[in-house]
């Protein structure tokens, strides 16, 4: 029994293995998200882009906001022009035809870069962000077997690495693990964070989930009180247990996986993809029974 | 739903209101249950006696949900939007019989100026989104046969999570057919196979040592890194994975640990994303950590008796 405690290199129960996305102090460093979106393109082999992509060159600048400066600019010279050019008695109708087709033209340029960001191919251009002022935490419930310690441990920390996640909470038959950057008031002591969980927990029914929820804007979700500041997206997905083919029982609800990211839009069709068959995991399969 | 059901009964919620001011304080009273039941929603809900999820539902993203669907009017929009001002700034110059002179002197040739160069931002724009639009590629099916074997000498959590691998993988990505390797052995072979010449219509099993000892898997144990073959009909080494079908367009290799490898193999040239490549490698370590804790089972339950 003591042989199995020597949990492998997989289970970073020290804060060292979180990848150097999430440092500790709050470091958002623009250049690091053009280059990572830069290599995105390259390696982005599903989706083909061609080469052809104008840029000014300068490190940091985001060239699809561009249409947006521009639309800013033009449409307060044009409403500039309209005032100090000429003395309102000599506007034409020619020209009061020409600033309602500029400054609509300007308010389309500043809609366009919202518009690109659904297109096919885009690539976020934000980075995740840590909120300030918050620690990372790493607690489980401790009565369940090792190999689920193992699979809960193992399943928050690819959640963390392989998404824009900063904080993930996987509930499963009332079993809870957190990780990440979570929202804890500072009374709740370590040895109640689980308690506190569950309350939160409760509050909002997020036991009771049948479908998947995610709301990609913060203006979409309630700011829940136990998410960190400045969640700007919020996935939850239900697992729910498998019926044996030919059972008639209906799916149980076996509980939840909760990520919270500091990105609006954070998780793609891939990305939901792969966090529901991370779910499936866990459906299906008895805490208890896996010694 | 809850504001909907105080609004229409009104009643149990107020017991100490006199019947007779109802009448007369309708409208103030409908404020009030929609204040009550928006601030308290958490414990209004207390009433609800299924106890199911009470907190907000996400709203359909109408605009993203049309973008996504519309990809390609999307993208010549801005072109269309562009053009078309650029013909409405001439006509209007023409109409109203001002010399088209594109010099800053009036304030009607400042602000045209103005409107043509928002006009050529959208034109490039549109230019640009068209000059990205990603290639998709045709998806080719494997020819071979369905195969599913698994080591028979595993326990049962090992098999679930070995098939959870499959069913993940052949849901969430191109992968068409897996086999994974360790110590020596096939312990999974699941997915399109390629047909057998010897024996009809059954898959061609693996041979894990000759397997193991090739260059293709010696290389990449030996880097510990996986490999991803986007191509695989550009690739030699093609040779040494005879049970996959013929026409497999891309493979990854994973390395697990130092004694075992996943073979991955999908159906679309460069079908695998740098996401799915990053799950794929995590996914490997907990496979590799998963069936070398199952090796290592046999030889401790000896030394325990010692």
């Amino acid at each position: 029994m003591s042989k199995t405690l020597s949990f492998n290199p997989l289970i970073p129960l020290k804060m060292q293995v979180i990848p150097p996305q999430f440092p500790a102090k709050k470091t958002r460093t623009k250049s690091l998200s053009i280059s990572a979106r830069l290599q995105n393109q390259q390696q982005q082999q599903q989706l083909n882009l061609s080469v052809l992509r104008f840029t000014l060159g300068i490190p940091g600048l985001d060239e699809s906001y561009l249409p947006r400066w521009i639309g800013y600019g033009f449409g307060s010279l044009l409403v500039l022009n309209h005032f100090v050019g000429s003395d309102s008695a000599t506007t034409t109708p020619a020209q009061l035809s020409t600033e309602v087709l500029g400054l609509s033209l300007a308010a389309f340029s500043i809609f366009i870069p919202y518009l690109g960001k659904f297109l096919k191919g885009a690539s976020p251009a934000d980075q995740a962000t840590i909120p300030e002022g918050t620690e990372q935490i790493f607690v489980m419930s401790q009565n369940i077997s090792d190999t689920q310690k193992e699979d809960l441990a193992w399943a928050t920390y690819i959640l963390l690495r392989n998404t824009n996640t900063i904080a993930a909470l996987i509930s499963i038959q009332g079993e809870l693990c957190a990780r990440g950057y979570w929202n804890i008031p500072e009374k709740v002591s370590k040895a109640n964070i689980l308690d506190w969980f569950e309350g939160q927990i409760e509050r909002i029914g997020l036991k009771n989930l049948k479908d998947t929820l995610y709301f990609p804007q913060s203006s979409d979700s309630v700011l829940w009180e136990m998410l960190p500041k400045g969640t700007r997206s919020l996935l939850v997905q239900p697992v729910l247990q498998v019926p044996k083919p030919g059972a008639i029982q209906m799916e149980k609800i076996e509980g939840f996986v909760l990520l919270a990211s500091s990105m609006s839009y954070a998780y793609s069709d891939k990305d939901k993809a792969w966090i529901g068959a991370l779910a499936n995991k866990f459906g299906g399969k008895s805490l208890r029974m896996d010694l | 739903m809850e504001a909907g059901s105080l609004l229409h009964s009104p009643i149990p919620w107020n017991p100490k209101l006199p019947v007779r001011r109802r009448i007369g304080s309708t409208f103030p009273r409908f404020f009030y249950f929609r204040a009550f039941s928006s601030s308290s929603s958490s414990s209004s809900s207390s009433s609800d006696s299924q106890g199911g999820y009470r907190g907000p539902k996400p709203r359909r993203d109408w605009i993203a949900d049309w973008v996504s669907n519309n990809d390609d009017i999307v993208r010549s929009l801005p072109i269309y939007v562009g053009g078309a001002s650029l013909l409405a700034v001439l006509l209007n110059r023409t109409v109203s019989g001002i010399a088209p002179v594109a010099d800053a002197s009036s304030s009607q040739s400042r602000a045209d100026l103005l409107t043509l160069g928002l006009a050529v931002t959208n034109i490039l724009t549109g230019l640009v989104w068209l000059s990205i639009r990603p290639k998709s590629v045709s998806v080719v099916s494997p020819q071979g046969v369905e195969c599913r074997r698994i080591y028979s000498h595993l326990p049962d959590s090992v098999v679930s999570e070995l098939i959870w691998v499959w069913e993940s993988l052949s849901e969430v990505t191109c992968c068409r057919s897996l086999i994974v390797v360790y110590d020596s052995r096939c312990v999974l072979q699941i997915g399109f196979a390629a047909k057998s010449s010897i024996v009809d219509a059954e898959p061609v099993a693996v041979d894990a040592n000759k397997l193991m000892q090739g260059s293709l898997c010696q290389g990449v144990i030996k880097s510990g890194a996986q490999s991803y073959l986007a191509n695989l009909s550009l690739y030699p080494g093609k040779s040494e994975l005879p049970f996959l079908p013929s026409n497999t367009q891309a493979i990854i290799l994973q390395p697990l640990g130092e004694k075992g490898i996943a073979i991955i193999g999908g159906d679309t040239i460069r079908g695998f994303t740098t996401s799915d490549q990053a799950w794929i490698a995590l996914i490997g370590e907990k496979l590799d950590a998963t069936l070398a804790k199952n090796v290592k089972n046999v030889p401790l339950a000896v030394q325990d008796q010692l």
